[in-house]
């Protein structure tokens, strides 16, 4: 009985693995295969990299990318380290607002977003920025929230204020160094909903690297395929940093740390 | 001039972030679907959504969002149990994996898609060289409602695996063990062991996937073009401009409806299943 059914799991794992894997692999040859559909190339890629109004479209998906983390490492991170402080008593009202960014369907926000924003903030597309901190806001809050419970915080402030540290040094050295890997993960998760996020980007016609994907397919798909596995690869190497740069960023802190602190 | 509590200082920022563009901006939409093209006060643009294409794209919606919930949620159960009987390892990469997919998804999905199951996708090559099958020798269609609800599997059974994983790593083979030395058999077992203890979880996690079919945009749009009549690409179509201008406010009501029916699955379904759970 006990190695019919593991026998069965290890069948559906199998089968579910080559569902999954499937669509990849086939990707992957349709992206390479050359003008016509005959033989394989990297032409596609190449194709994509002479576009001139895809190196417009991927600055700005990775300037609205950047001032997205920076608006979640100035205004998220200190936030939620400040609700397990003085702000304990928020911490139940941030946490039901945290699922909302979530509740509410993408679509529904671009349309209030083209409905209620001043004209002079439609035509910038950093606007988008704005709307990708409150996307990720629910991913940023879990990770972060459940790295700060796992630490003696408040021993930590008060070790730290005792040795004569303000606030702004609790919080770079002492705080977010103890809980690097979600923060670094936080960005992460940002940059990558910046870089994907289409509806938005769409309803209000900003050329972003989805939309142009989306925009191009008309002419060449091939390239359009290309440019989503690129996307997806540019993910995975992402996800490699999250598991790899924790001890690199470790040691690259403690240089800074020896520099200037104190 | 009372002093104001440090507390509360310290989540303004917060407060006016979310205020600005989340609690503003739907406020708009809110007042802007209760008037018409004159600024008058009116419930029309409400009563629209009853009738007409409105009603039809809104069940067209909830069909698909249902029927990729059902599938996807009991393929992803199934998963569940077969990835609890692998290791450590396997279960963090898969867990990994997932969160990517049901994240990402999107537009890279979509056109993954039409590369493995397009008129020239592999799959189909390969079902033709291999079995000599033409997969569109039938009613196949990559851009029909089927075709939809098979590329939404992509990103619905991770979510299904990221939010059920954690109970079914919790179901101990020792409930079973104690069944059975007690008389039970696998029905008895499933009856009233598995199904109250896993029940509600499961029920909650579907109705997650609903919500989550329900208000997807990019992978529907990127496939489709607006061929299937869904209220996400409707509402796409209204504020393109490409129906009869002035009926800019009606785009406002059907995203306020989009809300009203979310934020009811989210609300209004864990009273119901505390409910059940209880009887």
């Amino acid at each position: 009985m006990k190695r019919r059914v593991s026998k069965l799991a290890a069948g559906i794992n199998i089968i579910v693995a080559l569902f999954f894997i499937f669509p990849f692999i086939s990707a992957l040859e349709f992206s390479l295969r050359g003008y016509g559909g005959v033989g394989h190339t990297f032409e596609n890629y190449f194709w994509i990299l002479k576009q001139t109004n895809f190196s417009d479209a991927i600055s700005t998906s990775i300037k609205v990318a950047i001032l997205s983390s920076v608006l979640v490492l100035v205004l998220v991170v200190p936030t939620i380290v400040h609700l397990h402080l003085a702000g304990r008593k928020f911490h139940k009202f941030v946490d039901g607002l945290s699922v909302l960014p979530n509740l509410i369907p993408s679509i529904s926000l671009a349309v209030a977003v083209q409905f209620s924003m001043p004209g002079w903030m439609q035509v910038s597309y950093y606007e988008l920025s704005f709307f990708n901190v409150l996307i990720a806001f629910p991913f940023v809050f879990r990770s972060l929230d459940s790295a700060l419970k796992s630490i003696p915080l408040s021993t930590l402030v008060e070790a730290s204020d005792t040795l004569g540290g303000n606030w702004m040094k609790t919080l770079f050295f002492v705080i977010v160094p103890s809980v690097r890997s979600a923060t670094i993960a936080s960005v992460l998760i940002t940059v990558a909903l910046s870089l994907g996020e289409y509806t938005l980007a769409t309803v209000l016609h900003f050329q972003t690297v989805p939309t142009w994907a989306v925009n191009v397919s008309q002419e060449n798909l091939y390239g359009s395929v290309a440019i989503s596995i690129g996307a997806l690869f540019f993910s995975w190497v992402a996800l490699l940093l999250l598991v790899f740069f924790p001890k690199v960023s470790k040691r690259i802190y403690r240089k800074f740390q020896g520099r200037y602190a104190l | 001039m009372p002093k104001l509590d440090r507390g509360f200082l310290g989540v303004i920022p917060l407060i006016l972030f979310f205020s600005i563009f989340l609690f503003f901006p739907i406020a708009s939409i809110l007042n802007s679907s209760l008037h018409d093209n004159n600024d008058h006060f009116t419930l029309t643009l409400y009563g629209n959504l009853f009738h007409g294409e409105f009603a039809a794209a809104f069940l067209e919606s909830i069909k698909l969002a249902g029927a990729s919930m059902l599938i996807s949620g009991f393929a992803g159960g199934i998963i569940c149990w077969s990835l609890s009987k692998t290791t450590n390892n396997t279960r963090t990469l898969i867990n990994t994996v997932s969160g990517l997919l049901a994240n990402t998804g999107g537009v890279p999905l979509a056109f993954m898609f039409i590369a493995a199951f397009g008129q020239e996708g592999l799959v189909v090559k390969a079902l033709m060289k291999i079995f000599h099958y033409d997969l569109y020798s039938g009613s196949f269609q990559l851009f029909n409602f089927w075709g939809l609800i098979t590329v939404y599997c992509f990103f619905q059974i991770p979510l299904m695996l990221i939010v059920f994983m954690p109970t079914v790593e919790h179901i101990r083979t020792e409930w079973y063990e104690a069944n059975v030395t007690l008389g039970g058999n696998g029905i008895r077992y499933l009856r009233h062991i598995l199904v109250p203890i896993v029940g509600p979880a499961f029920l909650s996690s579907l109705f997650l996937l609903f919500g989550n079919a329900f208000s997807a945009f990019a992978t529907a749009a990127a496939m489709t073009n607006g061929t299937i009549p869904l209220i996400p690409l409707l509402i796409g179509n209204l504020l393109n401009g490409e129906v009869i201008s002035g009926q800019a406010n009606q785009s406002a009501a059907l995203a306020m409806g989009m809300i009203v029916i979310s934020m009811f699955l989210f609300y209004l379904f864990p009273l119901i299943t505390r409910k059940l759970v209880k009887t």
